[in-house]
């Protein structure tokens, strides 16, 4: 090769170097933004997915409490329609009572404070009355995801307490934390 | 000859940089990757364990419920209530305080009822005393309401006689 092409060749790798290596620290923060990102993004989402389980699992634990509350509050009470009203109405609006009955599950279970307090932040407790069918005779009670106990009256007399549903209760049924999806760099 | 040197340096350099060009990509999305997988494998694990440890509260909480409520519908004595018990819980056994006429069944110490009994009957033959006549059974540590102290006396504990 002579010596005039050997010279084309230098100028040419310089400016083919020089453009590179323009390329590459121009790409070079674009792509670590956008995997940063990516990242971040799919993260989050699959933490609030998570999370929404448990505020889930919270709010069931809740209404199933209420309901074992007010089943109680029937088979020891006074055994009427209005007793029912009142019982209810006395356990829906106890917040408090609320609170300390989940709380002690949670803790009885191993669950610390400071888990329990990121729950009840983002779960509150369930809204909404637990009273999902209001009928004469019959009144059906949420006793959380998928469970429901039913109270029958006649005459104003309450005649049965079918509560079989939260004997049988079982969660692990219905809330599951999924497994996280392969990471993907859009 | 020194020009020629410099141009293969050249060259080699420019295949260098754009293998550089390709891998810098990658090491981007390894890094994030890690990241990734990192987090969300610590999230999968704690949340799951909340999510089991839950649910195991929620079977033994349940259990002991059902015999407070199932108490209040059939029984009448404390060998009834002995009967109730061990088909929930048949490993835990509760106890009789004849002094004070109740009987406290504690399934873990965040699941504990004591029922409250009219009197105390004895079985003339043997002389083992039982409780009888349910008139309560208190579930306020099942509420968080407070912690049932022990109440068991030994002395005149009859715990025998409740069972089968």
């Amino acid at each position: 090769m002579d010596k005039k092409k050997m010279k084309i060749l230098v100028v040419v790798d310089v400016v083919i170097l020089v453009a590179l290596i323009i390329i590459l620290m121009s790409l070079k923060g674009g792509y670590e933004e956008q995997a940063k990102r990516t990242a971040n993004e799919q993260e989050s989402a699959y933490l609030e997915k998570n999370s929404q389980v448990l505020v889930e699992q919270w709010r069931s634990v809740d209404q199933y409490s209420m309901a074992w509350k007010l089943v109680y509050s029937m088979l020891s009470g006074a055994k009427t329609e209005a007793a029912f009203n009142s019982n209810l109405a006395a356990i829906e609006g106890d917040k408090d009572a609320r609170f300390k009955q989940i709380s002690h599950l949670y803790t009885g279970a191993g669950i610390n404070d400071a888990v329990q307090n990121g729950i009840f932040q983002k779960a509150g407790l369930a809204e909404g009355s637990i009273l999902v069918k209001n009928d004469k005779n019959v009144k059906d009670v949420a006793c959380g995801k998928n469970c429901v106990v039913k109270f029958s009256f006649a005459k104003g007399k309450l005649k049965n307490v079918d509560y079989s549903a939260l004997v049988q209760y079982n969660l692990a049924n219905s809330l599951k934390i999924e497994k996280p999806a392969e990471y993907h760099f859009e | 000859m020194n020009l020629k040197n410099i141009s293969i340096a050249l060259t080699v350099l420019v295949f260098g940089v754009i293998a550089m060009l390709f891998m810098q990509k990658g090491n981007y999305v390894n890094q994030a990757k890690e990241h990734y997988d990192a987090t969300t494998a610590k999230s999968f694990k704690g949340n799951s364990m909340v999510l089991e440890l839950v649910n195991n509260g929620i079977e033994m909480n349940k259990q002991t419920w059902a015999i407070a409520c199932g108490a209040l519908q059939t029984v009448k004595n404390s060998q009834d209530m002995a009967r109730l018990e061990a088909k929930f819980f048949p490993a835990t056994k509760g106890s009789n305080s004849i002094a004070n006429k109740t009987r406290r069944f504690e399934a873990s110490s965040a699941n504990v009822i004591v029922s409250t009994f009219a009197k105390v009957e004895e079985d003339k033959k043997t002389g083992v005393k039982s409780l009888a006549g349910l008139q309560s059974v208190d579930v306020s540590v099942l509420l968080g309401k407070a912690v049932a102290s022990a109440e068991s006396d030994e002395g005149a504990d009859e715990e025998g006689a409740d069972e089968e």
